[in-house]
């Protein structure tokens, strides 16, 4: 899930990536999340603050788009 | 993983596709163009299209950011990184788009010093390790991308880092879309990440001033899917809205806070070069008056010279849905992932190399 990955880079694709909080540096406004894959990646997360531990967040280009929510997650 | 897994159910799939033939008007063709290349990867990826009866036809439109850059603004990076003591940053795919002389991979083996970020903030930190170096980040994408690049600026201020720069090619999604309006059959699976910072309410005028439906759709195959449903259903109905299958994500406002920090650093550009499109009017984002301290192109001597497309490629006529991948007369032999000609070869979101990537050389299905 990176640029060297030959078939898919996720930031040229406009991908957002599902991650789940694992903690929050609010300080930096940073938070440590985790990926479908295991991988874990700092996160800008001022453009959805306050987010909580156990959050799950849609993130592009190492930033936070939105908070996914349960009440819409499945149509 | 929650809210992925459940979009990729087979059975939810075949259920869909199922509906999708119920609600299709037998002889009526459909072409229905997703704006996206994340859409345009996934359909391929997934065999979607597989799913969809002939005479519903899906149209790859403008939205991958890479493929839509122009060769002279690619001759304007490698420029930037030849200058003495630069640091080139930008995106993995950006190092493989042909210049009019080679690109910024060919740049890098020719000593100039570029390095692929997976975000703005990581050429951010490569400003802060190397203060003794100019550090540029050649930026490029949509509503999507320049949010993460404009609060990379604000740190950059709030934190003086002088060295840091950024080489502006953040482009808006809706131009592009109003010059496409003009071909009489198009219907659109709308930009759900973009949206996701813009909201739904920007793409209402395609219904208002073209009376045509538009569905703002997730990335997943089951998405999809349901986006062309909803559309088609739409039709059936005579009813021209926007509606948001991908609620799970986009509010229809928008993030608020994202449009706030892209009007304080980003100003618009009176006109912008799209690949195979042309210029086309506010359509391009430059670094506004309060950052253009950070701003590439006033900070270093660029040549801004406009170079024209190889008379070869036929990306523009890709870009605008009027061929296939696998018309262009050069796709898949000269033109390849490996040795792209067009950029639409270049990102795997590039409609070009989604049909190369999975094998999709020509078409053939049975009309419903």
């Amino acid at each position: 899930m990176n640029c060297e990955d030959p078939h898919h880079c996720v930031t040229c694709g406009d991908d957002g990536i599902p991650e789940r909080v694992v903690a929050i540096d609010e300080p930096r406004g940073l938070a440590l999340c985790e990926r479908e894959d295991g991988a874990h990646e700092s996160v800008e997360i001022m453009l959805v603050a306050p987010v909580a531990v156990g959050d799950t967040i849609l993130v592009h280009a190492g930033t936070a788009l939105a908070r996914l929510t349960g009440a819409e997650a499945v149509r | 993983m929650k809210y992925v897994d459940e979009f990729r159910d087979a059975a939810l799939g075949r259920l869909l596709a199922g509906e999708i033939l119920n609600a299709v008007e037998p002889g009526r063709h459909v072409k229905i163009m997703e704006v996206c290349g994340g859409h345009t990867h996934s359909i391929y990826k997934y065999g979607v299209d597989d799913l969809l009866p002939e005479n519903v036809e899906l149209v790859h439109g403008p939205g991958c950011p890479v493929c839509v850059i122009p060769m002279g603004r690619v001759d304007d990076g490698i420029a930037i990184a030849q200058e003495p003591g630069v640091i080139l940053t930008c995106f993995g795919d950006m190092m493989r788009v042909p210049g009019s002389d080679g690109t910024l991979l060919e740049a890098k083996a020719r000593g100039a010093d570029v390095r692929m970020v997976y975000s703005p903030l990581d050429a951010l930190r490569i400003a802060k390790a190397n203060p003794d170096r100019e550090v540029v980040f050649f930026a490029i994408g949509f509503e999507t991308t320049a949010p993460s690049t404009a609060l990379t600026l604000k740190r950059a201020k709030a934190e003086g880092v002088a060295n840091f720069s950024c080489f502006c090619n953040h482009v808006t999604i809706v131009p592009p879309l109003r010059a496409l309006l003009d071909s009489p059959d198009l219907r659109f699976v709308g930009p759900g990440h973009v949206c996701t910072v813009v909201g739904a309410r920007p793409l209402e005028f395609i219904c208002e001033d073209y009376n045509k439906p538009v569905v703002v759709s997730g990335f997943e195959p089951v998405d999809i899917l349901q986006s062309v449903l909803m559309i088609l259903r739409q039709l059936g109905e005579g009813r021209s809205e926007v509606e948001n299958q991908y609620k799970r994500v986009v509010p229809y406002e928008g993030n608020l806070r994202a449009l706030e920090v892209m009007a304080e650093v980003f100003a618009l550009r009176p006109h912008f070069e799209w690949r195979g499109l042309g210029f086309i009017s506010h359509s391009g984002l430059k670094l506004s008056d309060a950052y253009s301290d950070l701003d590439a192109e006033l900070r270093f001597a660029v040549p801004g010279v406009r170079v024209a497309d190889p008379k070869a490629c036929q990306c523009g006529e890709v870009l605008k849905g009027v061929i296939k991948p696998f018309e262009c007369k050069v796709f898949g032999s000269a033109c390849t992932p490996e040795r792209p000609i067009g950029t639409c070869m270049v990102s795997s979101e590039g409609a070009c190399a989604a049909y190369y990537n999975y094998g999709r050389f020509a078409r053939e299905r049975v009309v419903v």
